[in-house]
């Protein structure tokens, strides 16, 4: 067996130095079906690091263990070097989590979404904090508009504030473009690349090979729950082809390693 | 701010916007305000109560629409807010203790159910002349919202499908109302029916809201629905520390 070729077995966990997030032999069963399985990862301070897989993964259900919003049958989760199943409640100002979908109150305007989510994560002092982030995030304009009349990319803009608000070191960020259109999507991209250049440690799930190309150092490919590689896209390509410099697509190489798995 | 407070003040301001709605209130308040003046007009001649049917009724009705209001608020919201909008996650990882999160989350539901029974008694109050409430009927009030609204908090993170809600509707709400003794003494039951219905919350309830003096029977009454509801909120806050997705 070739030492680029793609299995469950030769497959290999980078190993990061001092890592801030490391999950060792997760499993999640969910209705009988294994969604995790048995799944080591290690990510180091300050990376961007992306999770793609096809539809049904297993991307979404990590990021929600890790957030803490869904439990693992089994494995070991550390975050920040303390256990991050018994230590949650420590470790709750430190994450910040941005969803898939607009889970914000509907009924309240912006600014009194954010004013209440500075009070519930305790993002002191509140009103300085919420006006620095409504600044920060050019949502001025909007602070008196309703959830529920907010575009799909506003919506996200305005969820990722939301996540900033107690300035978590960790922010999981679950396909944070999905659905927007190229335009918005850049602006997301700009967003995220200053969070990383503030020194936050993200960690993201997208379906966009562009978007995991421009914005990740490193990227763990999922299938069925499993994990079949991680490394730097440049690694990704070069595994998919088979030889160091390749001149593929992220997609193509993508695609390549997911059928590749499969067989 | 106390993390109990913060989950309140965030349940009121939700409330408070859906309160300007019109529908809204009328929608809580109407159902309560029919049997009100149904059952007046109906049998309000016809039985004979000591201090009135009609005093007797607007009680009765007071502790159904505390009920209906306190536990359908909450076990809504929580169920809707878990399975549809996920606004649940955002307090699942807000850094307040869970303890305090089905806290904040009961006492604004028993808040709902306190304010709208105000407005049914106060209807009754300015339409039939009901008497105000003494102790024992303040005591039962209050702790018929708490009770309700934490118990909607457990079923509103038990159920696995809005069905699920309609299901505790018709097999423990719907009975209470019409058994427990809120439209018509419960003397002329089966003995067997009569001791089973007097253990049931709302039965609870309307004895404390009838009783004319503060009594030992009434304290006993009230330190078990203080009990059950403590169960409540106990069971509502596990159920949030076990929470996954």
């Amino acid at each position: 067996m070739s030492s680029l070729s793609v299995s469950h077995t030769t497959l290999a966990m980078d190993l990061v130095p001092n890592p801030v997030l490391e999950l060792k032999n997760i499993s999640k069963i969910y209705q009988g079906r294994t969604v995790v399985d048995n799944l080591s990862l290690q990510i180091g301070a300050g990376e961007v690091f992306g999770l793609v897989g096809p539809n049904g993964a297993g991307k979404t259900t990590l990021m929600k263990i890790i957030a803490g919003l869904s439990q693992p049958c089994s494995g070991r989760l550390t975050i920040f070097n303390r256990d991050g199943l018994a230590e949650r409640a420590q470790l709750k100002p430190l994450i910040g989590w941005v969803p898939q979908d607009n889970n914000l109150e509907r009924e309240l305007t912006v600014r009194e979404a954010l004013a209440l989510y500075a009070r519930l994560f305790a993002a002191r002092p509140f009103q300085p904090r919420v006006q620095q982030i409504m600044t920060e995030f050019n949502l001025e304009s909007i602070g008196e508009r309703r959830i529920e009349l907010l575009s799909g990319g506003m919506a996200r803009r305005v969820l990722i504030a939301r996540a900033i608000l107690p300035e978590p070191k960790l922010l999981l960020l679950d396909e944070p473009t999905v659905g927007l259109d190229p335009d918005v999507r850049q602006d997301i991209w700009q967003l995220i690349r200053s969070l990383a250049a503030q020194g936050k440690t993200i960690f993201m799930t997208t379906h966009y090979m562009d978007e995991a190309e421009q914005l990740c150092d490193r990227l763990a490919l999922l299938k069925a729950g499993s994990l079949l590689m991680t490394g730097t896209p440049a690694a990704m390509k070069s595994m998919a082809e088979g030889k160091p410099h390749s001149a593929v697509t992220l997609e193509a190489a993508f695609l390549r390693l997911i059928r590749r798995g499969a067989e | 701010m106390m993390g109990w407070f913060v989950v309140y003040y965030r349940e009121l301001i939700l409330m408070k916007k859906k309160m300007g709605k019109l529908g809204y209130v009328f929608s809580s308040v109407m159902f309560p305000v029919i049997y009100l003046f149904a059952f007046s007009w109906g049998l309000g001649s016809r039985l004979e109560i000591s201090g009135g049917y009609i005093p007797y009724l607007a009680k009765g009705i007071l502790g159904i629409t505390v009920m209906l209001n306190a536990f359908q608020q909450t076990s809504l919201s929580v169920s809707v807010g878990r399975m549809y909008f996920k606004t649940l996650q955002t307090l699942i990882l807000s850094p307040i203790p869970l303890i305090q999160v089905a806290g904040g989350l009961v006492l604004a539901g028993a808040t709902r159910g306190l304010l709208l029974g105000g407005v049914v008694y106060g209807i009754a109050w300015l339409i039939f002349a009901v008497p105000g409430l003494n102790g024992a009927a303040l005591c039962g009030v209050i702790l018929a919202a708490f009770f309700f609204a934490a118990l909607g908090l457990v079923v509103g993170l038990w159920v696995a499908e809005p069905d699920d809600l309609s299901l505790v509707n018709n097999f423990l709400i719907t009975p209470m109302i019409f058994f427990g003794g809120s439209f018509f003494p419960e003397q002329h039951f089966p003995v067997f029916v009569r001791e089973l219905i007097a253990i049931l919350p709302l039965s609870l309830v309307n004895s404390l809201l009838r009783l004319p003096v503060w009594e030992e029977a009434a304290l006993l009454k009230a330190a078990g629905l203080l009990v059950f509801s403590c169960l409540m909120l106990w069971l509502g806050a596990r159920k949030l520390a076990l929470y996954s997705e």
